[in-house]
């Protein structure tokens, strides 16, 4: 019995150490779309996805920041990136989802127009960012090619930083 | 090391404990030097964190100790007279324990902090080494052997310690013992009410094992000489009455790490905002179901919960209560100093420092307080002549006393010194640049005083170590106001000054104000907030630009709260508007609203680090329905008012509806709102005729969304009752919540025909009321009468 069972573990350590070694060359992104393009984010950096919620508007500060919510008790501002990205606030409709971004303690909910998918795409496959927006100030940690479509990818720790 | 790591925190809590005490004691000594009881207790404290600190290692702190010990000793056998100056020597030696003591928090080491000069100093005091306390030694011999016998590995320089303790302790049980005999003879019951009290002293002794196990003989040695050298029936006598009183000073507490409370106190808060959830939902379901049977029982248990919350609430934040003579010890001690450092007389009198507030806000307290009563002694008490020559006792009396009123404490701090000078203080800030003239000239007295808050101001004429570096009052305002707090200044010239600090029991839960802008809602604490009233517009003034209101005798000004939060303003329909009274300190400010909402209890929450310090906002709460409703800065505000221009009430004729001419007949739009999918088709049937456009929805909440978006402007909307998620009632009275909304028809189309339905719909804002069946016509015609439709464009 023992015997097995450690037979067992073995063989699970052993897949854990495979997929260990095989996710190291995959970036796994969730993508999403704002105005027409495609953005992406590390899928480890969401806390969740929501469903639009009423909001309450917070005076004071960038049009960008249309307010905050209450996530579960937890107050949380909320960040439209159409008009962060400089394009002109649409309605919310029914694709409309809230993405909830976490960093250690900063968290905060985003307004994006659609989700896309769950991407796995090779560390290869990522370009850096074009050289007019790339540094340290830029939002955009990379572009990843994917078959037909470019990926915009996102560094959380920019989006979540406070900048006004 | 692990374990010493643990051992040096608990020797660090209890040190910083007893040096507390300490500070407080040696003042007092000094006024009563004669006084064995505190003489004891000090010497208690230096010998505890000796014994202590010799068997962490640290050498340096042993070494000081050693000699404060050598000191006291003497005084307290009466062979030293506690003079100014040995308090000097003695206080020094006490201030450098302290720092050793912040050393060894930091580094864990004692090293680093030159003692050499302080215990020479000691040592001149205690004349020389310990030779002359051999005499003690004689007394009590046997016990000393005692002492020896059990523990062979004990240092002799502490023996004459242990055994001066014990002699000490041996000497009290007979005094006490006797007592104890007398009052059995006198009452012929043995009802030990005297032991109790001289009992304590080994109480105060129990700490010391822990950390020196070689006192820990002391009780045992004690015990059985004591039942040796009396009586058996004493014995018996003595036996109960060591229980009762073990029970009564057997420490009742655990120490709880305050993140600990912290957590439960935002688990509580929580609690609070669901309990208000429910609370609001049991008014819904009391509104809706008026009459069941189920409605009481579930009345009786919101009820229990909400009472049981509140308990809660009071419970857990009495956790975190500490008195407030934790930060009042510390006075009595810089009185001291600066009575010497000052050349004047001083007195501190102290009174409620018994008084309970939250550990943070007993944090944060302390470095206002020391501020003022710095300013007092500086500036406030004048020197002893000229104190004679006005008629005054030499002395200056500077009283300290807290005390709770209604939801706040305050702690009021007044001295009889020379009093604050409107006229000088508007001079002095005249000729600093920090008042207009014509400001000076408005100013009443009270404002006056409020002057020495402002920033870069300072009266002293030398700037001393105490006081006057004009940094001092405006920090003293900022702290207090963080903590919500007001400060009221009081004073008459050569009679003195009084200041009021009014500071709620605690930062975490705070009643607030519930106010209504437009369709916003803003929470006020109510501590500051001194009356509400209505006002018709034509009580509004403008002077130089600024609103301003006439309340009683006093002109107010007058901001709306939309000009600050630049709260989009639709319409101002009302002919009366709502004005928020607002407190601080000196200053008043009328706050305009549109609604007053109620009082709530809220709970509040950060913003984030994301929208830390934003204008005029503190905070954030959740109210009953889910919703975030910002908490306004108070102080913030009142700044912020002073950059308002009037805009206060200006007709803002709603551009809306002219942008809402019609020209054809598709501009007008209606909406429908039903659950049933063939009722809307009827109603569609019966409106498409008149060519207007038409929008669904299947329940309340939808209509609501929809309404909210904006992406239509609606000229009506025809409503059934009956609905999922949120019935027609519900949506009515929602809608009518809105400025903007006031005017639009609603339409209630259903099949309840009850009289006390119609007179719901009445009440929650529906203008028609029709009837299932109905013909398509009678629809059109209601439809068109509500919308005002121009019969030309059909």
């Amino acid at each position: 019995m023992s015997e097995r069972l450690k037979q067992i573990i073995n063989k699970q350590s052993q897949q854990q150490n495979m997929t260990t070694q095989h996710s190291e060359s995959i970036v796994q992104l969730v993508g999403f779309i704002i105005g027409e393009e495609e953005y992406a984010v590390p899928i480890l950096s969401i806390q969740e996805i929501i469903k639009p919620i009423p909001w309450t508007r917070v005076p004071q500060t960038p049009p960008y920041i249309i307010g905050v919510f209450n996530l579960r008790g937890s107050v949380i501002p909320l960040i439209d990136l159409r008009t962060k990205f400089g394009l002109r606030p649409k309605k919310h409709n029914e694709d409309t989802r809230f993405f909830v971004l976490k960093q250690g303690n900063d968290v905060a909910g985003f307004v994006i127009d659609r989700l896309t998918m769950a991407i796995r795409i090779k560390k290869s496959d990522i370009g850096p960012a074009p050289d007019t927006v790339a540094g340290d100030d830029s939002m955009i940690d990379g572009v990843g090619k994917q078959e037909d479509r470019i990926l915009t990818i996102l560094k959380v720790n920019k989006l979540l930083e406070r900048d006004f | 090391m692990d374990e010493f790591q643990e051992i040096l925190q608990d020797f660090l809590v209890e040190s910083f404990e007893l040096i507390e005490q300490l500070d407080q004691d040696l003042v007092e000594l000094e006024a009563k030097p004669e006084d064995l009881e505190l003489l004891n207790g000090i010497f208690r404290v230096a010998h505890t964190v000796k014994g202590a600190s010799s068997f962490l290692n640290f050498d340096v702190l042993t070494h000081l100790t050693h000699h404060m010990e050598d000191v006291l000793n003497k005084a307290r056998h009466g062979q030293l007279l506690i003079t100014p100056d040995v308090m000097d020597v003695i206080l020094e030696s006490i201030d450098l324990m302290k720092t050793l003591l912040g050393v060894i928090r930091d580094t864990s080491s004692d090293s680093g902090v030159d003692v050499s000069a302080c215990v020479v100093r000691l040592d001149r005091m205690s004349g020389g080494d310990g030779e002359i306390q051999q005499p003690s030694l004689k007394i009590a011999e046997p016990v000393a052997i005692k002492v020896e016998e059990a523990e062979p590995d004990y240092e002799s320089m502490d023996a004459d310690e242990i055994e001066a303790e014990i002699e000490r302790l041996l000497n009290q049980r007979q005094a006490e013992d006797q007592a104890k005999r007398k009052s059995k003879m006198a009452a012929g019951e043995s009802v030990p009410a005297i032991p109790s009290q001289p009992e304590e002293e080994p109480y105060f002794q129990e700490p010391e094992p822990i950390y020196t196990p070689v006192v820990v003989p002391a009780p045992v040695v004690h015990t059985p000489r004591h039942a040796n050298s009396f009586a058996d029936e004493d014995a018996q006598a003595a036996a109960p009455a060591k229980k009762a009183a073990a029970a009564t000073t057997v420490e009742q507490t655990i120490r709880v790490d305050v993140k600990r409370l912290d957590h439960l106190m935002n688990l509580i808060g929580e609690l609070v905002l669901a309990k208000n959830r429910l609370i609001k939902i049991n008014d819904d379901v009391e509104e809706r179901y008026e009459g069941e049977e189920f409605l009481e029982e579930l009345n009786q248990v919101v009820s229990i919960v909400s009472l049981v919350t509140t308990d809660l609430q009071i419970a857990v934040m009495k956790t975190r209560m500490l008195p407030i003579g934790k930060v009042f010890n510390k006075f009595p001690r810089m009185i001291r100093d600066l009575t010497r450092e000052l050349n004047k007389k001083m007195e501190l009198e102290i009174s409620g420092e018994e008084t309970e507030l939250d550990k943070s806000i007993v944090e944060e307290i302390g470095d206002p307080l020391v501020h003022i009563i710095r300013n007092s002694c500086d500036h406030g008490i004048e020197k002893p002549a000229d104190r004679i020559a006005r008629g005054k006792p030499e002395t200056g009396t500077i009283t300290l006393k807290a005390y709770n009123e209604g939801n706040a404490i305050v702690i009021q701090i007044d001295d009889d010194g020379k009093g604050l000078d409107p006229e000088m203080l508007k001079h002095k800030c005249l000729e600093k640049g920090l008042i207009t003239e014509k400001e000076a000239d408005g100013m009443s007295d009270k404002e006056a005083f409020a002057l020495i808050f402002r920033p870069g101001f300072s009266t002293a004429a030398t700037v001393t170590n105490v006081s006057g570096r004009g940094v001092g009052m405006d920090v003293v305002k900022t702290n207090i106001e963080k903590l919500n707090g007001i400060i009221d200044i009081e004073s008459e010239v050569n009679v003195g000054t009084s200041l009021k600090l009014k500071i709620p029991l605690t930062l975490a839960i705070i009643q607030a104000l519930l106010v209504g802008v437009q369709e916003e809602h803003y929470a006020i604490p109510l501590a500051s907030v001194l009356e509400t009233v209505r006002i018709s517009k034509d009580e509004i003034y403008t002077v130089e630009n600024r609103s301003v209101m006439r309340l009683r005798n006093d002109v107010l000004s007058l901001v709306h709260i939309g000009d600050i939060f630049e709260v989009e303003r639709i319409m101002d329909a009302s002919e009366h508007a709502y004005v928020v009274v607002l407190g601080l300190g000196a200053s008043k400010l009328g706050l305009i609203v549109d609604s007053l909402v109620g009082q709530e209890e809220i709970v509040i929450k950060t913003l984030g680090d994301f929208l830390r310090d934003i204008d005029g906002i503190a905070g954030a709460t959740i109210r009953g329905d889910g919703g975030v409703t910002l908490i306004v800065d108070v102080v913030a505000l009142m700044q912020m008012a002073k950059g308002v221009k009037s805009k206060v009430m200006t007709e803002s004729v709603s551009v809306a509806q002219i942008a809402r001419e019609k020209t054809k007949a598709s501009d007008y739009k209606i909406m429908i709102v039903d659950d049933s999918k063939t009722d809307r088709m009827i109603m569609r049937k019966a409106l498409e005729g008149l060519g207007v456009t038409l929008v669904e929805a299947s329940d309340g909440q939808e209509a609501l969304n929809l309404l909210k978006q904006g992406d239509h402007n609606f000229d009506a909307m025809l409503i059934d009752i009956e609905m999922p998620r949120m019935d027609g009632y519900s949506l009515a009275t929602e809608i009518k919540k809105y400025n903007k909304y006031k005017n639009l028809p609603l339409i209630a189309v259903t099949s309840r025909t009850g009289k006390s339905d119609r007179m719901r719909g009445v009440e929650s804002g529906m203008v028609e009321y029709i009837t299932k069946p109905y013909s398509a016509d009678y629809l059109s015609s209601v439809v068109q009468r509500n919308v005002n439709f121009k019969s030309e464009l059909l």
